[in-house]
């Protein structure tokens, strides 16, 4: 209907001096991250957070998007040249990828990485133009118990995709619900487990709690194992793939972007989870599936369109229903909120040029990295050679001015070192700390349309069950509960999360 | 069978952790009104969340004495220790020594966490880095911050 007038707003939004320029920095930064191990999308939004105080909404969303996207192409030039994944979801990329460089074909399976990450990015932009209006306007229709119910739902379903013990998933999703509702209750103005500290009545700063789990705690774990890195020096010649190269890949760029696609609209989704699944489908399709693993071109095809592909797609439930499937989407969240903006399905009404000019910028930040990227390949390897002795210091400074910056005061800090020593406690005991940062989250989004509803019921729980669209998510939740109790699809799915 | 087949140690610091967590919660919400469930006090959702972890506490240490033997993986004081005192020196430094002390103390600090530094590289890299967050964070971003100590 009105989908051109909607890409023309969002284009002439994106297409401004100034978010082209922040979509840009975004992307390099993002770029950056990726090409460096150690360091992740999560904690460098996490640190530029506070810093876009000062932009305007719309060229703060645009800047971290890109850096979420762009570090999926980063990662995965490491992971071809040097095999190392930049990030987990540039892991599978490792396998064919570095053996088509070791062959002397770097320059092809760079030119492929980026081209099915350029398709993806496409098909995923349109995707979400496609699906926001209509899911939209079905959130609209939602009130307390359905959003209570779908919260519901994607907490078990970033459980289930989580890796490890879902059974431990869910006690950390549940205390990372519990410290959300740290701080005054909204309904009586009662402080709640504040322990009389003026600092977190509002509740814990956002920043400091993901920087300490996921920075600081990381960069401690992370200094107990030796970092060696090879680099495949050398120069990269010939980037075009050649004509067979093409054909074998594009039909796996199709297969990557639609597993891609899907698997980032659900909840727990984003970019670490579709390129694994990609590439044990393209093993299964594939006539030849024991040459995977040797240097193939669908083994890095696939897989680098899926992560792209479920980076953006990622972005679906947040924009669409105000709902983060996982803790970058719930940094995002946080950058909206500082804006004075609700996120929700009145945003796409409310704030057309943000919500438009964020989805064109995605596809033209796309096409930035792929110009951009293929010809500064020797820059980003040759930041490689930083040792990491040398980094991780940088990494603390840069975390301790992020924490200080999201508040303005040192308490922060003090409160990402208390939470830096419990994510070197669940690194220790092997517990991952996602589930936990979006029960955080949604914690108090969570309590506040269950108290709204159990209210509105007279206090009878059968509400969530018989309204319809509740019911039917709650069930989806049952199903996903019962599917990880079985344990032939639970050893299914660890294979899947190994391979 | 011996008694020292037995226990998974991670499992074990896990519950242990959360058993500890929620007697925490509870303590802490004791005075909070619980109301009912047609109308919630402040303490409803809590408590309730409290005593469920404790429950997920209980059956992840029991399950963990009751498995195989499975050790902690070994802990390295220096790289912790080192990285935790280097955040505690940002904190302290940063209101009365301002951002050039505080990051030199950090970068300092955070540098012991490997074994592998040299002296020259990382001299040059801090003084480097202490530059580029002066330039960037106070000049560019305009961060409320004192650039030197005051008295």
């Amino acid at each position: 209907m009105n989908f051109i007038d909607h890409l023309a707003i969002g284009f002439a939004t994106a297409l401004s001096i100034q978010n082209l320029l922040f979509c840009l920095f975004g992307v390099l930064v993002g770029t950056l991250v990726g090409v460096l191990p150690g360091i992740s999308p999560l904690n460098t939004t996490a640190m530029l957070l506070p810093f876009t105080f000062g932009l305007s909404p719309t060229s703060a969303m645009i800047m971290l998007a890109g850096i979420f996207y762009g570090a999926q192409y980063g990662g995965s030039t490491t992971a071809i040249l040097v095999n190392v994944p930049g990030e987990t979801s540039a892991v599978v990329t490792c396998l064919d990828g570095y053996q088509m460089a070791r062959q002397g074909k770097a320059g092809p399976a760079l030119a492929i990485a980026a081209i099915a990450s350029f398709f993806a990015g496409c098909v995923a932009t349109v995707v979400i133009a496609i699906l926001s209006e209509p899911l939209a306007a079905l959130a609209m229709k939602f009130t307390a118990p359905e959003y209570f119910s779908l919260l519901v739902m994607g907490l078990i379903a970033a459980v289930v995709l989580a890796h490890g013990s879902p059974f431990k998933a869910i006690a950390m999703m549940l205390m990372g619900v519990l410290t959300g509702l740290v701080g005054i209750d909204v309904n009586s103005g009662v402080p709640r487990l504040t322990f009389g500290i003026p600092d977190i009545a509002d509740g814990m700063d956002f920043v400091p709690v993901v920087v300490g789990l996921f920075g600081i705690g990381e960069v401690a774990a992370n200094l107990e194992i030796p970092q060696d890195r090879s680099i495949l020096a050398g120069k990269i010649k010939n980037l075009m793939p050649s004509w067979t190269d093409f054909k074998a890949a594009f039909p796996a760029i199709l297969r990557g972007t639609t597993v891609g696609t899907i698997l980032g609209i659900l909840p727990g989704g984003g970019a670490a989870l579709p390129p694994f699944a990609a590439y044990a489908l393209e093993k299964k399709v594939s006539r030849h599936p024991e040459r995977f693993g040797t240097g193939v071109i669908e083994g890095v095809a696939s897989p680098e369109s899926a992560n792209n592909a479920g980076a953006q797609t990622s972005f679906i439930p947040l924009l669409t229903m105000g709902i983060p499937t996982n803790p970058l989407m719930a940094l995002m969240i946080g950058a909206l909120m500082i804006q004075g903006i609700q996120p929700g399905p009145a945003m796409i009404h409310e704030q057309p040029a943000l919500y438009w000019g964020l989805v064109a910028s995605m596809w033209i930040g796309n096409l930035m990295l792929v110009v951009i990227n293929l010809p500064l390949v020797g820059m980003w390897v040759s930041l490689l050679r930083i040792p990491y002795r040398l980094l991780f210091p940088a990494i603390i400074l840069f975390c301790c001015i992020g924490a200080y910056a999201s508040s303005n005061s040192v308490f922060s800090v003090w409160l990402m070192l208390g939470w830096g020593i419990l994510g070197y406690f669940f690194n220790k005991v092997g517990v991952q700390p996602a589930p936990m940062v979006l029960g955080f989250v949604l914690g108090p989004m969570l309590e506040e349309n269950f108290r709204r509803a159990m209210l509105l019921s007279g206090g009878h729980p059968l509400v969530f069950v018989q309204r319809p669209i509740s019911a039917t998510l709650l069930a989806v939740a049952a199903i996903l509960i019962v599917v990880m109790i079985f344990p032939a699809v639970r050893r299914k799915r660890e294979e899947a999360l190994k391979e | 069978m011996k008694m020292t087949s037995r226990g998974d140690r991670p499992d074990m610091a896990f519950g242990s952790f959360l058993i500890l967590l929620a007697i925490l919660a509870l303590f802490g919400t004791r005075t909070l009104a619980v109301g009912t469930a047609a109308n919630m006090g402040p303490g409803y959702v809590p408590r309730a969340l409290a005593w469920i972890i404790l429950g997920f506490g209980v059956i992840i240490t029991a399950h963990g004495l009751w498995t195989r033997f499975r050790p902690l993986p070994p802990i390295l004081p220096r790289p912790l220790i080192c990285v935790l005192v280097s955040l505690a020196i940002f904190a302290l430094i940063l209101p009365k020594g301002g951002l050039v002390l505080a990051t030199l103390g950090t970068m300092a600090c955070s540098t012991f966490a490997a074994t592998d530094y040299k002296w020259r590289e990382s001299v040059i890299f801090a003084v480097i880095i202490t530059i580029f967050t002066v330039l960037l964070f106070v000049n560019a971003l305009g961060l409320p911050l004192s650039v030197w100590p005051q008295w």
